[in-house]
């Protein structure tokens, strides 16, 4: 019985000593909490290294301890040990020692805390929005960013929030309906996004690539749906970016499928989703008004959606796997040039995408059966099968293929 | 043999004017039952032994429900894009989950120890209020299976036990799940109201002659502290989810973020009262192993007044740390380092323990019953609980952790492979006091060593699927964030479900081995004191006489037991055993008590509770049913208090009003 125990013991001695030494081997985790690729990460890395160190002594030195007294005081016919009821002197240092332990852990804690919330410096500003089940991004055209960052206009994207590299970029995190929390592990912990209130996270990003992150606070039915990516890029193509953003809508040619599926999209979709430009046949622009049709009163703005190489709350692929793994692992160098090329015909994940047009609540769980939404007036708390046909599904696809 | 009575009916009844009335010549339906051995028995008992076996027996059927929930969401993670639930039935399913093991599985097995042994370890005859504690265990029982009948009708709750605003209101969770849970959470909350006052008062109150606090058994002790953050916990959660259900049921605006509300007040109530909770599940099992340990290792708990006074200081400082659940809310930095601080303080006091149960192991004598199994089990796993803990006191990496897998580890380290390894550690341990066999000590190895291997093999992996950046909550994950190499997502999920299984084996071999004790011919009944135990609850038969005790012993020392079995040679210092458990027993009872009160049963506790879910499903279905709920209710009250105190039993004659009761060794339990 003594030996199960002892190799018990040992086993989860050796756990505790694997996890440690193992975990910074891992490979391609994308949202592995001790590969930090950024200031805030590596300051929050620094900290919890040690502390994790300093636990597993301690688990150790405890679990030899009972593994000892389990294997030398076991009933081996010796008298009955003396009553004692303790000795002060032990349980007093058995006491001291953690605290000092403790003390040693709070102080580095606390300055790190201080550290952490640090905006006096920051670079950049961006109000980041929470909402079931996606996230919402909105780039400011104030201070440094229009001074600084060439925004003229704002930019309104969504799922993959873009940031040039070792800038000091300040998210004003909040929600539209319930508690959301934006975190992307390799930048810095998370922060919740609450109705009515802003709280601050600081991202920078030392390294240009993709960072992959989830809504941790479970905010109801597609909890699980709603990822995010923060997209690093070097100076010099957040410029690029910036600028693809800001340019002008261009309609399709006439007499292309795309234009069908233009009209389309204007009769089926731009009623939530706005497409910065985008004009009826008389020439006014068309505003969407989601707050008329969804309770969050926001649907994802698609005028870029090309750009961005995920959808429906980052949860799908606009690429196919082979142009995706292209980008995702990409070296840092070449990063920015792959990522700026966007979806092409020719890489786009038409399974994804088509599914979600001919059924996304299928796709992903919404609230949208018109018989249980008495409690929203009708609204719907997601996207809502349209109905489409295969033609129809073709000439959106193809539209949408030219928003970049 | 002791004479047993009844308590004489000297209180007014039925009209106030009446002093002294037989029992027999109450009216009809307020006559008190008599006792029987028939099932009926089960329905009006306010024996605290009875009613700690129907907490134990009902919270296990719990227990299982909750379990094939926790399988359910093992089996829809076990591969990525899971199939096995949809979104919305794994979010019942996690809900429900954590709702049932906390409220509906943990507490109430709590309760069914401290209903059963804490009169036995003070020497008392009974709690202070018998019929009350009757009562709790109803309510307790009709709102779990009130909360339990949502899954027939219209789905279960579906917004985690934490049950954060808003996404808890009516626009975001429109089914009636979370209206079944938070009515029926108030039902079971009256319960561990109830028996926090009478067991507070119990303790207080009713301990044997020469009883000092600081000579109690040391599960009474905890169980003592724990019902204290009963006391001053469960009006918070109340509060709180009175506010919800005013916003649910009649448009209240509590929570609304649109008419001003701030929802991070429900995180705050919800956490003053969550946190302590916490140690309500956990303070139990501690009081469990520091039992258990000291019998199995032939020594005196070591440090005990240590250890009682350090439950105290968990007592007093769990109320200072509940903002360590909300260090990703957006608190300011002022606030996250008080708690972080407060956070590593708390590790003291139940490091302090862990040092004491090693200690009191250390130069023991050590004899590895199933029972000390799981108590080391506690020990060793609750260790690697509490030092995931400390890693998270730090928030700045808590910030990393927080609603990952990481925490889910952290919390059923502390709570499966703690409180629930020290309840085990319990039913091995107190099995043959109330149920006059020992369990199979093979078959318990197996259950052991099974749930060990599937506790650590389900939790284990998830510290890595934490630290790898899987969030919790997540009904399906996917194949794309799931990395590769030796710690990738998938793999880790496979196994932590493999786990689950091997687990649930343990948990079966646990059942098996209660059937197989009770039915087979070949296992004799128990010896008196088959542990050579320490404490007063084996200072009598087993299971104990309805009045627990024909004498009650006067207390002379902590381990009143064990000093009565073995002395000390003045020379030598040797312990030499003086007396058999036997001897022990029949030495004490040579003058047995006169004339013992003991307090009849009533058929209103389970009457009045069961008006309650009455009027709960009127709140959500129809008001005209609730209008019936609350006439049923008050007509039970008035039942109850018009009821007399005593059975019509054939062989009682109250004693004539001038002897007044003054020849009674013991005060009657009032309520």
């Amino acid at each position: 019985m003594n030996n199960p125990r002892r190799r018990r013991v040992l086993t989860l001695a050796g756990i505790a000593a694997g996890l440690l030494t193992l975990a910074g081997c891992a490979k391609d985790a994308p949202q592995d909490t001790w590969q930090p690729a950024g200031p805030n990460a590596e300051m929050i890395d620094n900290l919890q290294q040690p502390v994790f160190l300093v636990a597993g002594i301690v688990g150790v030195i405890v679990m030899a301890a009972v593994a000892w007294a389990v294997f030398r005081y076991r009933d081996r016919g010796q008298a009955i040990p003396e009553q004692t009821h303790g000795k002060p002197a032990i349980e007093i240092t058995l006491t001291i020692i953690p605290v000092l332990i403790l003390i040693g852990v709070a102080i580095p804690t606390t300055s790190t805390i201080f550290d952490l919330a640090k905006t006096d410096d920051t670079e950049m500003v961006i109000n980041v929005t929470g909402q079931q089940w996606w996230w919402e991004y909105d780039y400011p055209a104030i201070g440094d960013n229009a001074d600084k960052y060439g925004l003229s206009q704002p930019i309104v994207t969504s799922g993959q929030l873009v940031i040039p590299e070792n800038t000091k970029v300040l998210l004003r995190v909040t929600s539209r309906d319930v508690i959301h929390s934006y975190w992307i592990p390799k930048l810095n912990g998370k922060k919740d996004g609450v109705p009515g209130r802003v709280h601050l996270l600081r991202l920078e990003g030392s390294k240009p690539g993709i960072y992959a992150g989830q809504c941790t606070e479970f905010c109801g039915l597609s909890h699980s749906y709603m990822r995010m990516e923060t997209i690093v890029l070097k100076r010099a193509d957040f410029d690029v970016w910036v600028a693809n953003q800001l340019a002008p809508y261009e309609s399709p040619a006439e007499g292309t499928l795309a234009k069908e599926g233009e009209s389309l999209y204007i009769q089926q979709c731009s009623r939530c989703h706005q497409v910065n430009g985008l004009a009826d046949a008389e020439g006014n622009l068309i505003v969407s008004a989601p707050e008329q049709y969804v309770v969050s009163g926001a649907a994802p703005n698609l005028t870029n959606l090309m750009t961005r190489i995920t959808f429906a709350g980052a949860s799908w692929d606009l690429l196919t796997q082979q142009c995706r793994d292209d980008v995702w692992k990409a070296s840092a160098n070449e990063f920015g040039a792959k990522y700026l090329s966007g979806v092409s015909a020719d890489c786009l994940n038409q399974k994804d995408l088509r599914e979600w047009l001919r059924n996304s609540p299928e796709k992903k769980p919404m609230y949208v059966d018109p018989t249980k939404l008495q409690e929203t007036n009708g609204k719907y708390r997601g996207m809502p099968a349209l109905g489409l046909t295969e033609d129809q599904i073709d000439a959106l696809v193809a539209y949408l293929l030219e928003r970049k | 043999m002791a004479i047993i009575e009844r308590p004489s009916t000297e209180i007014a009844v039925a009209g106030g004017a009446t002093v002294g009335v037989k029992p027999s010549e109450a009216l009809g339906v307020f006559k008190r039952p008599a006792a029987s051995n028939s099932w009926r028995d089960w329905i009006v008992t306010v024996d605290h032994k009875k009613l700690g076996i129907m907490y134990g027996v009902a919270a296990f059927a719990f227990f299982i429900i909750g379990g094939v929930e926790a399988l359910l969401i093992r089996l829809q993670l076990m591969g990525p894009d899971g199939k096995v639930l949809s979104a919305d039935q794994y979010n019942q399913m996690f809900t429900m989950h954590a709702t049932t093991m906390v409220f509906l599985f943990v507490m109430p097995m709590v309760s069914a120890f401290a209903n059963y042994f804490i009169p036995l370890q003070i020497g008392a005859r009974d709690v202070a209020f018998p019929r009350i504690n009757a009562f709790g265990f109803w309510c307790w029982l009709f709102g779990g299976i009130f909360l339990n009948t949502s899954w027939f009708l219209g789905g279960a709750a579906d917004g985690g036990w934490f049950m954060y605003a808003p996404n808890s209101s009516t626009l975001f969770s429109p089914s009636h799940g979370v209206d079944f849970w938070v009515l029926g959470l108030q039902i079971t909350g009256i319960a561990s109201l109830t028996g926090a006052i009478n067991l507070i008062v119990t303790v207080l109150n009713m301990r044997a002659p020469g009883m000092k606090l600081m000579r109690m058994p040391i599960f009474t002790w905890m169980a003592l502290v724990v019902q204290f953050l009963l006391l001053f916990a469960m009006p918070v959660i109340t509060v709180a989810l009175f506010l919800l259900s005013f916003q649910r049921t009649f448009d209240a605006t509590f929570f609304d973020v649109a008419a001003g509300a701030d929802p991070l007040l429900w995180q705050h109530l919800f956490w003053i009262f969550g946190h302590p909770e916490v140690y309500i599940l956990i303070l139990p099992s501690f009081g469990i192993v520091s039992e258990v340990i000291p019998v199995f290792s032939k020594k005196p708990l070591f440090g005990y007044p240590i250890v009682a006074m350090s439950g105290a200081a968990i007592g007093f400082v769990g109320w200072g740390v509940w903002a360590h659940h909300m260090f990703a809310s957006g608190l300011g930095p002022v606030s996250v380092a008080v708690f972080s601080m407060a956070t590593m303080a708390i590790a003291v006091p139940t490091g302090v323990k862990i040092v004491n149960w090693v200690m009191t192991m250390w130069g023991g004598k050590l004899k590895f019953s199933v029972a000390m199994l799981f108590a080391i089990g506690l020990v060793v796993q609750f260790t690697i609980g509490g030092l995931s803990g400390v890693t998270h006191s730090v928030a700045p990496s808590d910030t990393q952790q927080t609603d990952t897998y990481y925490i889910v580890a952290h919390f059923h380290y502390v709570l499966f492979g703690g409180a629930i390894f020290g309840l085990f550690a319990g039913f091995y341990y107190w099995w043959p006091k109330m149920f006059r066999k020992q369990l199979n000590e093979g078959l318990g190895q197996w259950n052991f060593w099974l749930m060990v291997i599937g506790m650590n093999m389900t939790f284990g992996p998830m510290h890595i699927l934490g630290l790898q950046g899987q969030p919790r909550r997540m009904g399906v994950w996917t194949e794309a964030r799931a990395g590769e190499g030796f710690f990738n997502i998938g793999f880790w999920n496979m196994i932590a479900s493999i786990g689950s299984l091997i687990l649930a084996v343990g948990v079966l071999l646990f059942i098996i081995n209660i059937v197989y004790t009770h039915k087979s011919k070949r296992v004799p009944i128990a010896p008196l004191d088959p542990w050579d135990a320490r404490s007063l609850e084996w200072m009598t038969s087993s299971p104990p006489a309805e009045h627990n005790f024909d004498a009650i012993p006067a207390i002379n020392h902590l381990d009143e037991f064990f000093h009565r079995k073995y002395a000390e040679d003045p020379t030598t210092h040797e312990i030499k055993q003086v007396a058999t458990a036997e001897e022990v027993l029949a030495d004490m009872n040579a003058h047995p008590d006169e004339h013992i009160h003991m307090p009849s049963r009533s058929y209103w506790p389970i009457l009045v509770a069961l008006a309650l879910p009455i009027i709960c499903y009127g709140l959500i279905y129809n008001r005209l049913l609730m209008a019936v709920g609350a006439a049923f209710l008050l007509l039970t009250m008035f039942g109850w208090a018009m009821e007399p105190s005593t059975a019509p039993d054939d062989d009682f004659d109250p004693p004539a009003p001038s002897e007044g009761g003054g020849h009674t060794k013991e005060l009657a339990p009032l309520g």
